[in-house]
């Protein structure tokens, strides 16, 4: 179980940089979740407090004092990181000079020193990611918007911008890409191979190409597209584009299309794009209802679903099969990391005739607030949890407090999870949600799923023994967890 | 008593603020010591000494010496004598020669219209080259609603309404640092309040941050941003606050690094805010 951790200087000035370095090093020591070095204002303190690492040791501290606060996935963890943050503000001279080593500050500057480069990967707050991508753009490369709350208008006029000068502009808001295997963003080691991926969604992008791989296929490109690209303002600029791309690239065979449900009319030009392929097409409009496909397409309604027809694989889930033992009474609540993997939840609710709640319903969905006594899917990245806080993708704390409100939850019987691995993400989840459970009474089932791959930096199989050991049942896929919970739910309100 | 080892250091420059320290005190202590600089602190007050390049300020006290050479302890007493500074019983701060610094004169304002230009130029510039410790980034999400209420809060002070939330305490004691973002933010824009003559505006915001100091940060930032209040900033602010002004955009970027680690980048994040706010009201520049 996690420990909070922390210590106050009295009255201690260090130099901001030292501050800064002393920080970082105790954040990437072995089994440390968070931590920050910061003077003890009342205001520091309030965001301490709301990250959940303020200590009762620390509510004394004074605006003068220096407090260190951390959490660690276990007491020696925790204390070995104390004692190491206790050695750098006494002796900062010992942090070295590799710390300090800067990376190039400028976009030009960074293009003199790797001048090959054809891509920039643009994450600044959103006000201003808009004016860096006419940078971009007008440097000559292809531009990822990691940003979010970028204008839709500006969107549009930079990927018309992009389209006349032959670049693609991946976003705003695209968090997943893998681009001739190099994964940017949030993506998994998956190997090359004959599998395209057009995805306005980040973790869509990431279940289909992780089932993908696990299938023994490969990944060509993955091309985001942001999640607003299928909008009418839009056009699905970057979509078609990224169709033309992996049209005319040999070594792709398939190509999957993932996004929400596009405007009618941008569908039909996408639809009509597809039909003049002579590449098979499967197409995930998730959550949409019957999409008519061209010929040369198949239409999913799920991710899974999605991997299944690339892969050639029967779409049998375990919805279909008994799970001897397993079931449970009550409602299922879906704790998610993954926007998309929370819609896709609700689909498989859906599918399964269902009623479900979210705090982002798909179409067919309620709003959390108007069904709050029934099966819920909450996504976890929204923004009334990362209020001052990281995304649960890379700070699985997040999860805490909601999980340990379900299991306590007389009313709910199972508890359903997703883990998503990859570059980017928290070096160890399944680490952090083991050491959660550890010790904690549970009555719900808990059901979960891994996005990932075996060579990610934190390899699936790994992740999946953590899980197991601590209790969880772990499906193949977030659909059949999903499948599986709906499996195990014995008579109750929600049962169709 | 000096001891025959004693180090005498002469003082090339001083701040007025830090004039007014060495005559109105007789006992001090070493607060804080750092690689180019060490401050003094008598109640709440403080005074930096530091090496020339650490560059002048109201608060500064600039000397030829290399500040590891000292070796100064923190709480090391020091005591006050005419035109001397003795710091334990070996080194000894001679004002003899120092001479008085102050800022320029404030250039004059352009058009708004310029000057929203040059704040959005500067607004980009800060998004790409800004430290990444500072406000603009990380803690953009944390500050944001403090800042947007500020934002309100001076638009309506500049429109002689009667203000809507709190200048100030949100923002204050908020971040990292040794002097935190959000105290550095209020710097910046009492800075360029008081450049474009918005006199109103900047005694607000100054009575703002005065009524919400108590407790809110740490005494050195409190004493940096008093001086502030009363109209007195560092050499670097006032050149970079002076160069958007006046429109170059890269002298403002190049005077904002050279302040502190993250410091510059925040203050000039207020600095851009107070701006675009002032430039929706064009009666704001008249004065200036």
């Amino acid at each position: 179980m996690s420990v909070i951790l922390n210590e106050v200087r009295r009255a201690t000035y260090l130099d901001s940089i030292v501050l800064m370095r002393i920080s970082r090093q105790i954040a990437v020591l072995p089994g440390i979740e968070e931590a920050g070095l910061i003077i003890g204002t009342p205001a520091n303190k309030e965001i301490l407090r709301d990250a959940g690492i303020l200590g009762p040791e620390s509510d004394s501290a004074e605006p003068s004092d220096l407090i260190l606060a951390l959490r660690a996935s276990d007491a020696l963890a925790g204390e070995a990181a104390l004692a190491e943050a206790k050695r750098l503000i006494d002796h900062p001279t010992a942090l070295g000079a590799a710390a300090a080593v800067e990376s190039s500050r400028t976009m030009r500057a960074a293009i003199k020193r790797l001048p090959a480069a054809n891509l920039a990967l643009i994450s600044v707050p959103g006000d201003f990611a808009v004016a860096e991508a006419h940078k971009a753009l007008e440097l000559g490369l292809h531009t990822m918007i990691f940003s979010d709350n970028v204008p839709l208008a500006d969107e549009t006029v930079l990927k018309r911008k992009a389209r006349e000068r032959g670049l693609f502009v991946m976003g705003p808001d695209c968090g997943t890409a893998i681009i001739g295997g190099v994964p940017l963003g949030f993506a998994n080691v998956v190997p090359q191979g004959d599998i395209g991926i057009v995805g306005a969604s980040g973790t869509g992008i990431q279940e289909v190409s992780c089932l993908i791989a696990r299938g023994g296929r490969g990944i060509s490109h993955a091309i985001g597209t942001g999640g607003r690209d299928l909008k009418a303002e839009v056009g699905a600029v970057t979509t078609l584009m990224a169709i033309d791309a992996l049209d005319a690239d040999d070594r792709t065979k398939h190509i999957v299309l993932i996004s929400k449900p596009p405007a009618a009319s941008v569908a039909k030009a996408v639809l009509e794009r597809v039909a003049k392929s002579a590449k098979p097409f499967t197409i995930c409009f998730l959550g949409a209802d019957e999409v008519a496909v061209p010929a040369n397409a198949r239409a999913a309604a799920t991710l899974k679903a999605a991997a299944d027809i690339v892969l050639g694989a029967s779409a049998a889930s375990w919805a279909q099969q008994p799970l001897p033992g397993l079931a449970r009474t009550g409602l299922v609540r879906g704790l998610f990391a993954g926007g998309t993997l929370c819609s896709e939840a609700q689909i498989v609710f859906r599918q399964a005739g269902l009623a479900v709640a979210s705090n982002v319903p798909v179409p067919g969905a309620s709003a959390m607030a108007d069904a709050p006594d029934g099966h819920v899917m909450i996504d976890l990245g929204d923004d009334e949890f990362t209020r001052g806080r990281p995304h649960p993708m890379f700070e699985p704390g997040v999860r805490d407090a909601p999980l340990g409100e379900a299991l306590a939850d007389p009313r709910v019987g199972i508890v359903l999870l997703d883990i998503v691995l990859g570059y980017g993400g928290h070096p160890d989840p399944a680490g952090h949600l083991a050491a959660f459970l550890e010790g904690r009474e549970r009555r719900p089932l808990i059901v979960a799923s891994v996005t990932g791959t075996d060579a990610d930096p934190q390899p699936r199989n790994e992740q999946v023994e953590k899980l197991v050991a601590a209790g969880a049942i772990v499906a193949d896929s977030n659909a059949d967890a999903t499948a599986a919970a709906i499996a195990a739910l014995g008579p109750g309100p929600g049962r169709a | 008593m000096l001891d025959r080892t004693e180090v005498v250091v002469p003082i090339l420059r001083s701040g007025v603020l830090a004039q007014a320290f060495c005559r109105n005190n007789v006992r001090a202590t070493v607060e804080a010591v750092f690689e180019r600089s060490f401050y003094l602190r008598a109640g709440d007050d403080f005074v930096c000494v530091g090496e020339p390049a650490i560059g002048n300020g109201p608060l500064t006290l600039i000397g030829h010496l290399r500040v590891p050479d000292l070796a100064l302890q923190v709480r090391q007493p020091a005591s006050f004598s005419d035109r001397h500074i003795a710091i334990g019983n070996s080194l000894r701060l001679t004002l003899n020669q120092a001479e008085a610094w102050r800022p320029p004169a404030w250039p004059v304002c352009p058009s708004p219209a310029r000057l929203i230009d040059t704040c959005e130029a500067l607004a980009r510039r800060t998004a790409i080259d800004a430290s990444e410790r500072a406000l603009a980034r990380h803690w953009a999400r944390i500050a944001g609603p403090c800042i947007a209420t500020f934002e309100r809060w001076l638009s309506d002070v500049i429109a002689r309404a009667a203000p809507s939330g709190d200048a100030a305490r949100g923002l204050l004691g908020l971040g990292p640092g040794l002097t935190p973002s959000g105290d550095d933010f209020l710097v910046g824009a009492l800075a360029l309040l008081d450049c474009i003559g918005e006199r109103d505006a900047h005694a607000a915001l100054g009575r703002a941050i005065i009524d919400a100091l108590p407790g809110a940060t740490s005494a050195l930032s409190a004493c940096f941003l008093r001086a502030s209040a009363a109209g007195h900033i560092g050499e670097a602010l006032h050149c970079a606050v002076s160069s958007v002004i006046a429109g170059d955009v890269d002298a403002a970027i190049a005077a904002v690094e050279t302040i502190g680690h993250s410091s510059g980048w925040d203050m000039m994040a207020g600095v851009t805010t107070a701006l675009r706010v002032a430039a929706r009201h064009p009666h704001a520049f008249a004065l200036s």
